[in-house]
């Protein structure tokens, strides 16, 4: 049997013990945790892994899922080939 | 319960049943309808006037048994799959059953299936005396078994031999 | 740069019910879609919707969505781009959008989010080995491709989606080992349950998942029983030998689009996520956008119908079209709204919207 491993963050490959590792740390948002491991940087771009990071977060510091901080969301909301943006308007 | 299992007690059939006197009389419908959700074609398909008009759309469907021809029309109709047709002035010891059913393949007519209980227990086999196509837009179709009287009110789903290829 | 009255984001039922709507007071729509054909989740949809005749209840999911796909059609003033997905919306009001391979930009008067919800993912050992697939994913791969996941499945969730597509995965030969629910009592409609129920298809509540296992893929799963604090009991677990275990835990409205417009959102559980803060014509409080369906609370695809109508007629008339009737649609499709939510079923909506627009009673 292979190790067991609980994945949050699909599209990079990250495992809820990397994550509550590193809020442990004492990183307290799900940007910070997004540029110090990729978690939501992927194709998906956090679509799956972000409100499990916020509970997460919630969870540690006893505050209600919905105060926790959203990450910025910028343009574009997929991945696009430089191509696309060198061909387009 | 049946919101912790999605089996009706027998206490929520109870509500939903005609007397035995009427059930003897002929064709009736059974509306194992027991949770008020927005939903109303039931009353629409009714042609009896049977199904009363519902004053708010997520009120539990009120079936007059005497008005009630057992055509069968709200049963196709149902979204929900939850309309019976109960027969059971069919002999002096059996009844039928219509069912509404949506898998593949359909039964034959004259085939013997396992007939279900609300929990899915199987009460026997019974045979296949009627099948009609929902049609090309409905596609439900309703199938008629016979069924001892005394299991009438409690068939309420058929399995096919062979219909799951995964056992 | 493309210019258009109203540009409506996301083909689905709101989307589609949105476009005709606006249209047909006189407005020009685009409409994006991502996908290769409109339609959303309807085209996925098999079994017969609820409602009144208004949502066209009785009528299966898919044909509901040919008929609001044939109505854009035959409407002149709706165009509808496929294979095409919007990207940004940027502080001018310009959108950007792909559009296969070419990056395109579009400057609508009013901009209609519609781009529905995606599905939430549940933490458990091994929950990435292959096998594990969201309810939603199941549905396409059945009912769009042909392609059944496996032989038995595990469905984890009993609300309206796990019982539905449990239901279609038996109807395609697939047999389904449990249905299991974390809360106490199951949440979707109870007609969907008995129905699976006495196909002989036990309906587990206060159960849970704890690991999946397998070498390559999917072996099976260890479940087990939940007290009344969501703890797991020691000693209630139980071995399903399963290939496939499918998850319908839920889904989150997808609103990235609106925390991109400075949209104000707000998380609302009732509503599954964070959602944009509207008005009563489902105005955000960036003027001249609008949502409608999942993207403003996760819902029954009837009620992204209803919005999506109020939204597009809300968006028309704000352009001046619709002078005489649209006020009077607007309040034919709020009563619809309140019509569809005033049961007991509809209760998390209405207090979730109460809590949204943070008012001691409900508007709509």
């Amino acid at each position: 049997m292979q190790t067991k491993e609980t994945i949050v963050c699909r599209c990079e490959d990250i495992t809820l013990d990397e994550i509550k590792a590193l809020i442990e740390q004492g990183y307290r948002t799900i940007d910070e945790i997004k540029r110090v491991i990729r978690a939501g940087m992927g194709p998906c771009q956090g679509r799956t892994c972000r409100m499990m990071i916020a509970q997460e977060l919630s969870k540690y510091y006893g505050i209600p899922v919905g105060e926790v901080l959203m990450p910025t969301f910028r343009p574009t909301v997929k991945p696009v080939k430089l191509g696309t943006f060198a061909g387009g308007e | 319960m049946l919101n912790k299992t999605g089996i009706p007690t027998a206490e929520d059939v109870k509500k939903v049943s005609p007397s035995e006197e009427r059930l003897k009389k002929g064709p009736v419908a059974i509306i194992e309808c027991f949770q008020e959700i927005p939903c109303n074609p039931c009353t629409e398909a009714c042609k009896q006037g049977a199904i009363q008009p519902m004053a708010d759309i997520n009120n539990l469907p009120k079936l007059d048994f005497d008005k009630c021809n057992g055509c069968g029309l709200c049963l196709s109709r149902c979204p929900g799959l939850a309309i019976f047709i109960v027969d059971g002035s069919y002999s002096e010891t059996e009844a039928i059953v219509r069912i509404p059913f949506e898998y593949l393949p359909v039964p034959k007519v004259g085939e013997k299936v396992a007939g279900l209980n609300r929990a899915g227990e199987e009460l026997g086999s019974f045979e296949v005396v009627k099948v009609q196509s929902g049609g090309q837009k409905n596609k439900t179709y309703t199938i008629s078994i016979v069924v001892p009287s005394d299991l009438a009110m409690d068939v309420r789903s058929i399995r096919l031999g062979g219909v799951r290829h995964a056992n | 740069m493309k210019e258009i009255e109203i540009l409506i984001i996301g083909g689905g039922p709101a989307g589609l019910c949105a476009a005709s709507a606006a249209a047909n007071l006189g407005a020009t729509v685009l409409v994006l879609e991502r996908d290769g054909e409109p339609g959303g989740q309807l085209v996925k949809q098999t079994h017969k919707f609820f409602g009144s005749k208004k949502q066209y209840a009785g009528d299966r999911g898919y044909q509901i969505g040919n008929l609001l796909i044939e109505e854009c059609k035959k409407n002149p003033n709706i165009e509808v781009w496929t294979d095409t997905t919007a990207l940004g919306v940027y502080e001018d009001g310009v959108v950007t959008a792909e559009r296969q391979g070419k990056h395109l930009k579009i400057e609508p008067k009013k901009i209609i989010v519609a781009t529905g919800a995606s599905e939430k993912m549940i933490a458990f050992p091994n929950n990435d080995l292959p096998g594990i697939y969201g309810a939603g994913a199941v549905q396409t791969l059945m009912n769009v491709h042909g392609i059944v996941p496996g032989q038995r499945v595990l469905m984890i969730g009993a609300g309206n989606i796990g019982l539905i597509v449990s239901y279609q995965l038996m109807q395609a030969g697939v047999e389904i080992a449990a249905i299991i629910e974390a809360s106490p009592t199951i949440g979707g409609y109870l007609v969907h349950a008995s129905k699976i129920r006495r196909a002989g298809v036990p309906i587990l509540t206060s159960h849970t998942i704890v690991e999946a296992y397998g070498q390559e893929s999917v072996e099976g799963a260890i479940i087990c029983r939940l007290d009344e604090n969501w703890q797991q009991i020691p000693g209630t677990e139980q071995d399903l030998n399963v290939d496939v275990i499918c998850l319908a835990v839920g889904l989150s409205p997808l609103t990235e689009l609106c925390f991109q417009a400075d949209c104000q959102l707000k998380y609302i559980a009732e509503l599954s996520g964070h959602v944009p803060i509207r008005n009563e014509y489902l105005e955000t409080t960036r003027t001249d956008l609008y949502v409608a369906g999942d993207v403003s609370g996760v819902e029954e695809a009837s009620s992204a119908m209803v919005e999506g109508r109020l939204a597009g007629i809300s968006a028309a008339y704000s352009l001046g079209y619709g002078a005489g009737v649209a006020p009077q649609l607007q309040a034919e499709a709020l009563a619809e709204l309140s019509e569809l939510r005033s049961g007991p079923a509809g209760q998390k909506t209405v207090k979730g919207i109460m809590k949204l627009m943070d008012k001691g009673e409900a508007v709509c």
